[in-house]
């Protein structure tokens, strides 16, 4: 089996779904396909070079960005507006389709990950992937992640890093 | 409606008759003669599977099942595998329903693993003791068994009389697993109100354990002076024979101290043990010592310094014979729970069991009796301990640094490993002989040494035995020290902080729980339990965790235990004591809903679990939570109105209980006062939650505190510690902050400026403060 899509922790596959393997251009055809994405940063996004990626694809895809776990300090140190959450609130909000949306605009269609911890990672994809049939899931981290419908396969950190500077190109 | 008390008349129980004068209690105690004394019994006398279910309904429809699958699919039975991603099984049943009913599973586990423990102790304790040894916890403590009061509606008098309660937690048991049967339940509220039955037996198994082992062992009976004894793998003097008793049972670390003792042993040999087992022995005897909580397991074990293992129930490597094998070491298991296929010799004599093991003719020993155990150890121990001294079982440094050679570089170790450590790294700086990075990961635990990535190495490098080894360097400075297990807390305690808790003194109890899954190593546990008592929180603490609190010391090279009080009061550290002492968490919160409300005990859960969820400010931190024991004791809690966080590995029990902030008609409360249904506040905004990082727990800690009834000088109280954390972490002031401001006087001076300006731009306005706050009576009861 391709070793860059067996989930990067081979134990949290969960069933016969498994997320499409993408590359930067698929990737940022999906940011572009949506109507309203949203970008969700995690804890392992508080170091750089994660922070100034995130922030430099955030400002390229006019991405609203939400910080869970106390990700929020980082980013607000460095002047960017984000909002924060509990990793695991924000799926909630995800998870209902009443919702409406982070600025109150309306749902989100498409959720963009970057920086959670893995295994916790893993597990609200998977509640979303179950509950939340409405949200298109997307992880830009450097580990293959099952239980997202798209995911950038496990990588070196040179590869990865090149897959970021693509992201922030047309 | 609210539930009736019914009068019920007590049998041959000798309950106390409860009389109630203002602003004190008066408890009269019976008198041997006293005849059929009347108890003024609740609507909820042994509560059903469902009798409780109405009360479970509020709070699913406040605090929301948020279920994460670990798996999409289901293998219950023959029919599945059924794939339940966005489909029904062959059975019928949707994944949210198959989520919580293996919440529920796993709640049964985890309370029949209490229970069993209970009743293996019961029964025990009764044959040691008799039925009739009396149930005294000293003149501090009236209300002994705050849970059984509560559920069964009966004070236990003698130990006889705690078999009642535990065929009733049984007996329950029974048809919550039975509820897990394919082809039944399908609704998944049904399956977590059964959960929390579930959780709620949890509850009341361990106080009958608890209880039962403090009395007949005389173990200390809520003192906070109890003795500090010896923690952590630097204490165990090596060089004499040495038993390590593994698991939970305190019974045969007990048959092997009482050995000792009576032949005058102490000195000769060294008795330490792991996990709660190790807890309730120092607990029984001052003298055996902690090596530490689960995440030592393994690589103790690999160190060879145990002569002899004894293994009793649940948290135990079940790889254990063969981990002892390696170095020689001899494992006797001690219950039904365990018996790793070894022969039964139960019925030997000691001296012959003895010469089997030492002679290599049976590969280790069932004994299912407590004393037999303790003689067997013993001179187990001191025959095979010269001989296994001059047995090598660890590699040398310089053997680390070729093993590590080995290393390919091939990452599986990092890919496997449950905790995503960065091993491959670690091991490749010591192929270099920089031992640093392994050293780092084995201080604190950051590595439990589950011993996964070794499993993997494709190159055999034998990880856990490397780690065993580093953390020799520096064993000098693994000794620590922690309180002996004091039970439960006095009555006489809960009275003492009545007015600093209503004044906002005292801003919260924090109940430091579980298991040592930390994503992160211990320290930052202790350090946020040190965080919490420089601010005036009671801290109470149980179990692994406890064992966690005193494996940190200061600058000064001081314990969590040796700066702070053992008392219940601001700024004290209860180490309350194993596993089972966990009862006592719900058991003060109901203290003081009886104490302070005068809420009579019996049959009344109900009023009690809504007056605990509305006024007291009590939450429980699990941040290392594991085991299913875990999951039920938290489910338990909650049920109770006692919020939880956990840690990001407790995602995986698959079900938290998240309230929603913007739908404000969830947060609605009756004030039983004024009988006018009003808008409340979210407070406890959850009541399980799981958080990523220790920052966020903190913050989340202090936030769960809040409480509908607390007074403006509480609230401010409170809400100042909420920002100050805040700052700390998020580096602003909560933007949720205008929730929790009911009239301006809530407002933390300090901060007034700030928060004035958040209420303005949210158009606040100020609400009416609710005098008895409850969602008890509510439209729809
Ligand atoms: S219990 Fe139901 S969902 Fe599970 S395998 Fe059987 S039929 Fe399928
Ligand atoms: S022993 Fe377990 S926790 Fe430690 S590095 Fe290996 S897999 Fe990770
Ligand atoms: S699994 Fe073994 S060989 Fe592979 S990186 Fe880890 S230590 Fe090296």
């Amino acid at each position: 089996m391709n070793e860059r899509i067996i989930p990067w922790q081979p134990t949290v596959i969960a069933g016969p779904k498994q997320a499409l393997m993408v590359t930067p251009e698929t990737a940022k055809m999906m940011v572009k396909k949506a109507k309203r994405p949203l970008l969700i940063l995690g804890p392992l996004a508080k170091e750089e070079p994660l922070v100034t990626h995130s922030i430099e694809i955030s400002e390229k895809w006019d991405l609203p960005i939400v910080t869970t776990a106390d990700t929020f300090k980082t980013y607000l140190e460095k002047g960017v507006k984000t909002k924060a959450y509990g990793v695991v609130e924000i799926i909630n909000l995800l998870k209902d389709p009443e919702w409406n949306g982070l600025e109150g605009e309306g749902h989100h269609d498409l959720v963009i990950f970057i920086g959670g911890i893995y295994y916790m990672a893993s597990q609200g994809l998977s509640s979303l992937k179950h509950f939340a049939p409405h949200i298109t899931t997307l992880t830009l981290c450097k580990y293959f992640h099952s239980n997202a419908d798209a995911s950038f396969p496990n990588m070196k950190d040179e590869e990865w890093l090149i897959y970021l500077e693509k992201m922030k190109t047309d | 409606m609210a539930p009736k008390p019914k009068e019920l008349k007590g049998d041959f129980w000798k309950t106390k008759d409860f009389k109630i004068s203002i602003g004190d209690i008066i408890q009269k105690k019976e008198t041997e003669n006293t005849d059929e004394p009347l108890v003024s019994m609740g609507p909820t006398q042994k509560p059903s599977v469902t009798d409780l279910r109405s009360w479970d309904m509020k709070l699913l429809d406040r605090y929301e099942p948020f279920y994460s699958p670990l798996c999409d699919m289901c293998c219950l039975c023959t029919y599945g595998k059924c794939d339940l991603l966005g489909k029904k099984g062959a059975c019928g049943i949707d994944a949210a329903a198959q989520q919580a009913r293996i919440v529920l599973l796993a709640c049964c586990i985890g309370s029949a693993a209490h229970s069993g423990h209970a009743r293996h102790l019961l029964e025990y304790l009764i044959g040691k003791k008799g039925e009739d040894f009396p149930i005294e916890m000293g003149i501090g403590i009236d209300i002994e068994a705050p849970i059984m009061r509560t559920l069964i509606g009966k004070t236990p008098k003698k130990l006889g009389d705690l078999k009642e309660a535990l065929d009733y937690v049984e007996e329950q048991m029974i048809h919550l697993l039975s509820a897990c049967h394919t082809g039944q339940e399908g609704s998944s509220r049904d399956f977590e109100s059964k959960a929390l039955h579930a959780g709620l037996m949890d509850n009341l198994g361990k106080e009958i354990g608890d209880l039962a082992q403090i009395v007949a062992l005389d173990m200390p009976k809520g003192d906070a002076q109890a003795p500090l004894v010896e923690l952590g793998i630097g204490t165990i003097n090596r060089e004499k024979p040495v038993i390590l008793c593994i698991g939970h049972n305190v019974a045969p670390g007990a048959g092997i101290m009482d050995y000792l003792e009576e032949h005058n042993l102490e000195e000769d040999l060294e008795v330490c043990g792991i996990c709660c087992a190790a807890i309730d022995i120092t607990r029984y005897n001052k003298n055996a010592k902690i090596v530490g909580p689960i995440s030592k397991q393994l690589r103790f074990i690999r160190s060879g310094v145990a002569d002899v293992i004894i293994v009793d129930e649940q948290c135990i490597r079940t790889d254990v014979l063969e981990e002892a094998k390696k170095n020689n070491a001899i494992v006797t298991a001690t219950t039904d729970k365990m018996c790793l296929g070894l022969p039964n010799k139960t019925d030997e004599y000691p001296d012959k069991i003895v010469s089997q093991l030492i002679n290599n003719q049976i590969e280790g020993a069932l004994i299912l009796d407590p004393e037999k155990v303790g003689e067997v150890a013993a001179k187990v121990a001191m025959k095979i301990s010269k001989e296994r001294s001059r047995t090598k079982t660890l590699p040398d440094l310089d053997e680390i640094i070729e093993l590590a050679k080995e290393c390919t570089e091939c990452e599986w170790c990092d890919r496997v490993c449950p905790n995503s450590i960065p091993m491959m790294d670690a091991v490749m700086a010591a192929s270099t002989g920089d031992l640093s990075q392994m050293q780092r990961l084995y201080n604190n635990d950051i590595c439990y040494s589950c011993g996964r990535c070794e499993q993997e190495c494709p190159r055999n490098i034998p990880i856990i035995s490397m780690m065993a080894k580093i953390g020799e360097i520096n064993l000098q400075d693994q000794k620590y020290n922690i309180r002996a297990g004091r039970g439960p807390v006095q009555d006489i305690e809960v009275r003492r902080i009545g007015a600093p808790i209503v004044l906002g003194d005292i801003p919260g109890v924090i109940a430091f729980v579980g298991c040592t899954n930390y994503p992160d190593g211990g320290e930052e546990v202790a350090k946020m339990a040190e965080e919490f008592l420089e601010r005036n929180y009671i801290v109470v603490t149980t179990g692994c965790g406890a064992m966690t609190l005193g494996e940190y010391k200061d600058e000064e090279g001081k314990t969590l235990y040796e700066r702070y009080s053992g008392s219940f009061e601001a700024k004290g550290l209860v180490n309350m004591g194993s596993c089972v002492s966990n009862a006592h968490i719900p058991g003060v919160a109901i203290k003081i809903a009886n104490i302070f409300a005068k809420k009579p005990l019996e049959g009344n859960f109900e009023e009690i679990a809504d007056y605990i969820l509305n006024r007291v400010g009590a939450c429980g931190v699990a941040w290392g939570a594991y085991s299913q024991k875990a999951a039920a004791i938290a489910t338990g809690v909650n049920r109770w109105g006692i919020p939880v966080v956990v840690g990001p590995h407790a995602s995986k029990y698959r079900r938290l209980f998240l309230g929603r902030t913007d739908k404000e008609e969830t947060w609605q409360i009756n004030d039983l006062r004024s009988k006018e249904v009003i808008n409340g506040e979210p407070a406890p905004e959850h009541l399980l939650y799981a958080a990523e990082t220790i920052g966020e727990a903190t913050v989340m800690t202090a936030k769960l505190c809040l409480r509908p009834n607390d007074t403006s000088k509480g609230r401010q109280l409170k809400l100042n510690h909420y920002i100050d954390l805040h700052k700390k972490y998020f580096g602003t002031i909560p933007e949720d902050i205008y929730k929790f401001v009911r009239v301006q006087k809530d407002i933390p001076i300090t901060y007034k400026r700030d928060i004035m300006e958040i209420l303005d731009e949210k158009n606040w306005k100020p609400r009416k403060l609710p005098q008895e706050p409850s969602l008890m009576d509510m439209e729809g009861d």
